[in-house]
């Protein structure tokens, strides 16, 4: 439909700010600014959204996703396809530009990270519990460690100590979510063959915590991005909110 | 004794971890929101600062003002009204010094530009403030004149000079200069006399570029007839001498003795430029252009037939002028009457002198009118149509007095047709595309005369070239009443979307030019519907 509006706008009047189309076009994208926020507000307000059976999260976010791009639509169709001259119109552009993009590389890692995560992995963890997780795995490696003979407690010193005392990112899990962890495993193989069969099952215990720790890294270091990316885009979506209502302040009062 | 721990509610993987006891509420992005709320208010603290303390407002403004505004840049309120954007008076009080009073920024006279006709101006109800077209702030090097065509294609239903426009209005229609005159044969004997190699050496010697090179100077006999014609030699036929029973015109001496207004000329009139056979004929050599006696006694013949001339009765020429030229009319006839009121003013007669100062207010306050913008011309009365002939004179009358005419203007009409026994008045300024520019240095550059102005005939100028020889049988097949304007198709040749401009404005204006505001027919401003 805005195509649409376009194409007869392109034959029937100038495509800019000035013109009765292009402040349709503004008021619009302020109107779906606005609307597409109120998707941020509707975490905050869940139980009431739900009782009034406002939709479901998931509707909420397409059209969040729709609604912002079609938004940045809108003000291309506002601003004729030109860069605008003013600063606080720049600011507006810009903010607009990179609220949208850093929206939409927000939603390519939502559609790619549970997926990687999926597939590799043999566990899922919560972000917010990796912490309480490693610590846990800790301690049980410790208390293990310590019933265990003098080389895998040298081994557990030298090779484990250090990674199980807190989450690890790493960026090689950016590009392959098993990255590593195989490599990492087949010391362990290196001690078995010199152990006794009693030594030999705690060292495979302590294999399984070291890869489970592993894989909370995977979990940790995809997870932390999808968090990361929300500094991104929030804080400029606000800044946005904040630049446009002045802007309509200035056009009515100017 | 340890505190008791909380059951675990079961484990997961491999390695047997623990489910979380407690529901985890997703993280808050209260923080997220700060931050950008502390980056919002922060800019708009800036842009405050900016507005208030620093004064530039450049923050807030859409971007630089154009070169010709940028003196305004700090003082936004130059042009802004609170809560009013840009009033149009804002605009006017520097573009028409104080305020826009004759409206030439308004719809108004953007219908009767050019046009003149009354019947194109409606109620300024669509009014537009100027920088609906006119949007400023687009940076120092925007052109605020170059509005697009969608401005005009708005209003103009055309979808563009290159498709879509019509066709030129004076193409094809014969023209109104009232002259007989054929290019090839005055073209083949300038180009013998002057010995000029190319046609077009010939077309600049009566066409003469004004000052700035849109137009032509104004076609004057003096200047570019009289070497040829009017000679010595030419004389009137033998004309019979009215008497009270027969109809006729009038000698020197008669006129002399009638004393009427507008006979002065008689008196500096030799008298032995007329040959009077008795008093029964009379003929007159040598002529000049604008002959007094000739248009003297065409005017008398007139009056016989069409008693009530009107306006027609004080101008040396016709009445039938495209309406930008109706101004002309009327100060011609202001002049005719004052000159007629400065003949009597040697009158000793107290009674003829107070007369002629209540005449000379009263043109006075006519030319006052004329003057004044909010004086449309059509309502006036002044001008009457030769409508009818008098019911007073019979058919063969009025058949002998119009032998009789076009006797005594024959050496006029080799050139000037007559109608309603008057000479018809010759459009000088030879403009024949009134609503569009057009400048005639810039395209001479690129193509000659003959390439845009070709309606004489494949032939004609090319027998001229091989032979100059006057061409006599193809003599009439050109004239002055042959527009000789190129169609659109012949602009379109070069402006076009990939080549030349073609936009609107590239030809047309939509408001009067500050040289072009003698076109305002009548100039009915904003007062006009208020009348």
């Amino acid at each position: 439909m805005c195509l649409g509006l376009l194409v007869a706008n392109s034959f029937l009047d100038e495509i800019g700010p000035y013109t009765l189309w292009g402040m349709g076009y503004g008021i619009a994208a302020t109107t779906l600014l606005v609307a597409v926020f109120l998707y941020a507000l509707r975490r905050r307000s869940a139980r009431i959204v739900s009782r009034l059976s406002l939709g479901r999260a998931r509707s909420w976010l397409y059209f969040h996703i729709y609604g912002g791009a079609l938004f940045l639509l809108l003000l291309l169709m506002h601003t004729g396809f030109r860069f605008p001259t003013g600063i606080l119109a720049r600011l507006m552009w810009f903010l607009s530009l990179w609220t949208v993009l850093t929206g939409l590389a927000g939603l390519a890692l939502q559609r790619w990270i549970p997926r990687a995560l999926a597939s590799g992995l043999s566990i899922e963890v919560l972000y917010d519990r990796v912490p309480d997780l490693i610590e846990e795995i800790r301690r049980k490696a410790e208390a293990l460690a310590a019933t265990c003979a003098e080389p895998i407690q040298t081994f557990y010193a030298k090779n484990m100590a250090h990674t199980l005392e807190g989450p690890d990112r790493r960026w090689i899990y950016y590009l392959d979510i098993t990255g590593g962890v195989q490599a990492r495993l087949r010391r362990f193989d290196y001690l078995r063959d010199f152990l006794s069969t009693e030594d030999q099952s705690k060292l495979g215990e302590l294999q399984r915590l070291y890869k489970t720790k592993l894989e909370i890294d995977a979990h940790y270091t995809l997870q932390r991005l999808l968090r990361t990316w929300l500094y991104a885009h929030v804080p400029a979506a606000v800044m946005l909110l904040a630049l446009v209502a002045l802007h309509i302040f200035t056009v009515f009062y100017y | 004794m340890p505190a008791k721990r909380k059951r675990h509610k079961g484990f997961f993987g491999t390695v047997a971890l623990p489910v979380s006891r407690n529901y985890l509420n997703p993280r808050s992005h209260r923080f997220l929101f700060g931050m950008g709320m502390l980056g919002g208010l922060l800019l708009l603290a800036y842009a405050a600062a900016d507005f208030f303390y620093f004064q530039t407002g450049h923050f807030l403004s859409n971007g630089p003002l154009s070169s010709a505004h940028a003196v305004h840049e700090r003082q936004c309120d130059s042009c802004h009204t609170e809560w009013n954007s840009v009033p149009s008076d804002n605009c006017a009080s520097c573009h028409e010094d104080v305020s826009d009073e004759l409206g030439l920024y308004s719809f108004d006279n953007h219908y009767l530009y050019r046009s003149g006709d009354f019947n194109r101006v409606v109620p300024s109800e669509n009014e537009m403030p100027c920088a609906t077209c006119h949007p400023e702030h687009q940076g120092r090097d925007a052109a605020l004149v170059d509005v697009p065509d969608q401005r005009c294609t708005s209003c103009h239903p055309y979808e563009s000079f290159s498709s879509g426009h019509p066709a030129f209005e004076a193409v094809g229609k014969p023209d109104d200069t009232s002259l007989t005159f054929a290019h090839v044969s005055h073209v083949t004997e300038m180009m013998a006399e002057r010995d000029l190699q190319h046609l077009e050496q010939a077309c600049i010697q009566c066409h003469q570029l004004d000052d700035d090179g849109r137009y032509f100077k104004p076609l004057n006999f003096e200047e570019h007839c009289d070497s040829c014609h009017l000679t010595t030699s030419v004389a009137t036929p033998r004309l019979p001498i009215a008497s009270a029973d027969r109809l006729g015109v009038l000698t020197l001496a008669d006129i002399q003795a009638g004393n009427v207004p507008g006979s002065l000329w008689s008196y500096y009139t030799n008298p032995n430029e007329f040959r009077q056979v008795g008093n029964r004929f009379v003929s007159k050599s040598p002529l000049h252009h604008r002959d007094p006696w000739i248009l003297a006694n065409l005017r008398r013949l007139r009056k016989q037939v069409y008693p009530e001339g009107g306006l027609a009765d004080l101008l040396t020429t016709g009445v039938e002028v495209p309406p930008h030229e109706q101004e002309a009319l009327y100060r011609e006839a202001i002049q005719t009457l004052e000159g007629y009121a400065e003949e009597l003013r040697s009158r000793p007669e107290q009674e003829i002198q107070d007369d002629l100062d209540e005449i000379h207010m009263l043109l006075n306050w006519i030319r006052h009118d004329l003057d004044d913008p909010f004086v449309p011309l059509d309502e006036t009365s002044f001008l009457l149509a030769l409508d009818r002939p008098t019911d007073a004179l019979d058919s063969q009358t009025i058949e002998e007095i119009h032998e009789i005419a076009n006797d005594l203007a024959e050496p006029c009409l080799g050139c000037h047709q007559m109608k309603k026994l008057t000479i018809q008045r010759v459009q000088k300024d030879q403009r024949t595309m009134r609503r569009a520019e057009f400048n005639h240095r810039s395209h001479i550059i690129q193509r000659g005369c003959l390439d845009c102005h070709d309606k004489f005939g494949p032939d004609a100028f090319a027998h001229i070239k091989e032979m100059r020889e006057p061409l006599e049988d193809q003599v009439f097949h050109d004239g002055a009443e042959i527009q000789n304007l190129p169609d659109i198709e012949s602009c379109r040749d070069c402006h076009s979307p990939k080549a030349a401009s073609n936009t609107c404005i590239t030809c047309h204006q939509f408001h009067p030019s500050p040289s072009g505001r003698t076109h305002l027919v009548g100039k009915p401003k904003r007062g006009f519907h208020e009348r």
